[in-house]
């Protein structure tokens, strides 16, 4: 190998990758824009879909009747602000009109079943409604507002009647203290946000450089043309690799330098203006996050370059690629609903998963170098391990000339002793 | 570097495929010869004959499975960077970087292939003249007809200025003038001293531009030496007709029996 040719095959590539729209989509203007957009879109439609819920009238129907002593509790039902009372409804009636979506939810008052009964005039509501629409979840969680605060009022009433201040009523309860700063609560959002978009980002810059610089160069018969010059294998696959890789560290660095810019105004719409939360990364999580994205490039370059290279067209480059891309979202995605874990021998023995915890570990301030080292060490190995395999590929030159027309894993099947072949005299 | 005057030599190169449907397959079968510079030493033969495996050994895309092959000296197994650096290679199958520019492709190819960086710049616009190509040498490959295509890619096979010339079937999709214009520069590169295997099955090309012709059949060659001279040995005037006769005879009396290297020895 030759570090000079190696430079300037590493610099030919690059640039014919920045005048591909597909590239440059997907590396570059996606990872600035598209997350960050999409989260905000995602944000404002939820708060958008809560607006909308909220305004819509609940329609209650009664069953039965309510003790005398209280009767308030349905002028206070009829007094609140978006519920419709329907009364004169039989059981039946009620449920057909809920399932047709015409009524949300049909109250019954009915004697205590258990506990309570001593007291005279109690009573319990049972709620039918449908727990697969949303108006009928707001329906109850509206009559349980109502219900609640009727208990609560009436209970003042009655210890005070019996001579209880409310100072009096206040026992044994929980008082808590939040010793999280805003900080933190900006980096556990961050935290979560930040190691699942990084690594999808470094696959999806990886994947269209991977397939374009081996299926294309097929496609294109300009792989036989770099065959034909004086540069080595060895430096023709180092060239492209590194390429590749570079695409998709710049592809995470990228998106997450706009999601670290743009997060205060992505969450605006959930946090309004009462929550107190401020993202700002700690300063040793951004080495951290640097090498990361360093070794997932390195990581999935190397695997979706060597799957992609056994494709004859660029088509078939994706389809080959695309099982190592959704591989690499798999665990960050698992992981990023599990917020108490943090980075373990177990995990730092998962490629990809190892690196999204420890970077999410960083973000939170948390560095268990012991398990970081692990991680890294055995993410390298592994492209290591790559690359050795890369180089054996390298040796069959149907392979190289690319009239060898199976996959990887036929590939796998018929030449790497799971199977004897006389094909390696091509 | 030459040997004894002989800027390739190939003796005895075999190539040995392995075929799902026909087992093991000799494309190429003890071929020998040698090509001397400014000559034009054209590979006449059918599709699938064993050409352009040949021209693959020989550019180190193949490796042999048995014989010899150097080029200015250099082995083709044991020094291929070094055979590369020596030859230019054109083919159909080897076409340019759509997204670059013909000023870029020049520069890369010449700097790939060691040219000399002092010298890069005026041999880039020194090519770009020559072949015409001012008025789109900065327009992508991917913009150009196939005609500025095909000038471009001459250049870029010749831009690190190689001794040694592989042209594999260079008129195959190319229409006549294009292919007249390719024949042209064939021959002013061999007039520069260039050493040019032409491959080729169009029978009018290798009549009118190749100093000596070897006609090669199945993997073997069937007959080697000047125009004159296989005419001379076959009583045949066409070229054609003189590729009809060795490969009639060769399929029914097998090739072995011709005894097809002392032929071509004979054969000046």
């Amino acid at each position: 190998m030759n570090a000079r040719d190696i430079w300037i095959l590493y610099r030919m590539e690059i640039r014919s990758a920045f005048r591909e729209r597909s590239i440059v989509v997907n590396s570059i203007l996606m990872p600035i824009f598209l997350y960050p957009v999409l989260l905000w879109v995602t944000f404002s439609a939820m708060t958008f879909i809560q607006g909308l819920n909220e305004q819509f009238t609940s329609r209650v129907a009664l069953v039965g009747d309510l003790p005398s002593e209280h009767r308030a509790i349905l002028d206070s039902l009829e007094a609140r602000d978006k519920v419709q009372v329907i009364r004169g409804l039989g059981r039946d009636e009620a449920v057909s009109l809920i399932r047709a979506g015409e009524l949300d939810v049909l109250l019954s008052f009915l004697p205590p079943d258990s506990g309570g009964a001593s007291l005279p005039g109690n009573f319990r509501v049972q709620a039918l409604y449908d727990r697969s629409e949303a108006r009928g979840q707001n329906a109850v969680a509206r009559v349980r507002e109502v219900v609640d605060d009727y208990r609560t009022r009436w209970i003042g009433q009655e210890a005070e009647a019996r001579g209880m201040t409310e100072q009096d009523r206040r026992l044994f309860w929980v008082a808590d203290e939040d010793i999280s700063t805003e900080t933190d609560l900006g980096n556990r959002v961050l935290g979560l946000l930040i190691p699942l978009f990084l690594t999808i980002m470094v696959a999806l810059g990886c994947f269209f450089p991977a397939v374009d610089t081996t299926a294309g160069e097929r496609e294109r018969s300009t792989w036989e043309t770099l065959m034909t010059t004086s540069a080595s294998r060895g430096s023709l696959v180092t060239a492209k690799y590194l390429y590749v890789a570079t695409m998709g560290v710049s592809a995470g660095i990228l998106n997450v330098v706009a999601i670290v810019v743009s997060i205060g105004a992505v969450m605006a719409p959930i946090l309004g203006e009462t929550e107190g939360i401020n993202f700002r990364l700690p300063l040793l999580a951004i080495p951290v996050m640097f090498v990361g994205a360093m070794v997932l490039a390195l990581l999935l370059s190397a695997g979706m370059v060597i799957l992609a290279s056994f494709a004859r067209t660029f088509k078939d480059g994706q389809a080959m690629v695309q099982p190592v891309y959704f591989a690499a979202i798999v665990f960050p995605l698992l992981l990023g609903q599990q917020t108490d874990i943090t980075l373990s021998p177990g995990i730092a023995a998962v490629p990809v998963a190892n690196v999204a915890m420890m970077i999410r570990d960083a973000i939170n301030g948390v560095f268990l170098w012991p398990y970081m080292v692990e991680s890294l060490v055995l993410d390298l190995l592994l492209v290591y391990l790559c690359l050795r395999l890369a180089r054996f590929i390298l040796r069959f030159e149907d392979f190289l000339i690319g009239s060898y027309s199976g996959s990887f894993w036929r590939f796998a099947r018929e030449r790497m002793g799971f199977r004897s072949s006389k094909k390696d005299l091509a | 570097m030459t040997t004894n005057g002989r800027t390739v030599f190939v003796e005895d190169l075999r190539k040995t495929f392995y075929d799902e449907s026909r087992g093991e397959v000799k494309a190429v079968d003890g071929v020998t010869f040698s090509c001397h510079p400014g000559e034009v030493f054209g590979l006449l033969g059918a599709n699938g004959a064993g050409k352009t495996t040949t021209l693959r050994m020989l550019s180190t895309v193949l490796k042999p499975t048995g014989g010899t092959a150097s080029v200015m000296g250099h082995d083709v197994v044991r020094e291929p960077e070094s055979v590369r650096e020596s030859l230019g290679f054109y083919s159909a199958s080897t076409a340019l970087f759509p997204r670059l520019t013909g000023r870029e492709t020049l520069r890369f190819f010449a700097r790939i292939n060691h040219y000399p960086v002092e010298g890069l710049a005026e041999r880039v616009e020194a090519l770009i003249s020559r072949f015409g190509i001012q008025e789109y040498a900065n327009a992508r490959i991917e913009k150009l007809s196939t005609g500025m295509k095909q000038k471009v890619s001459i250049a870029r096979t010749i831009a690190h200025d190689p001794p040694v010339l592989i042209f594999d079937e260079p008129t195959v999709g190319l229409d006549v003038l294009n292919a007249l214009e390719m024949v042209k520069v064939i021959r002013e590169l061999r007039d520069e001293g260039k050493t040019i295997i032409f491959s080729s099955h169009i029978m009018s090309e290798v009549e009118k531009l190749c100093d000596r012709i070897a006609i090669i059949h199945r993997g073997r060659l069937l007959a080697l030496g000047t125009l004159e001279s296989l005419r001379e040995a076959t009583g045949e005037h066409y070229l054609e007709d003189v590729f009809v006769h060795y490969v009639t005879r060769a399929e029914g009396l097998e090739v072995a029996a011709i005894g097809a290297t002392g032929e071509l020895e004979e054969a000046p």
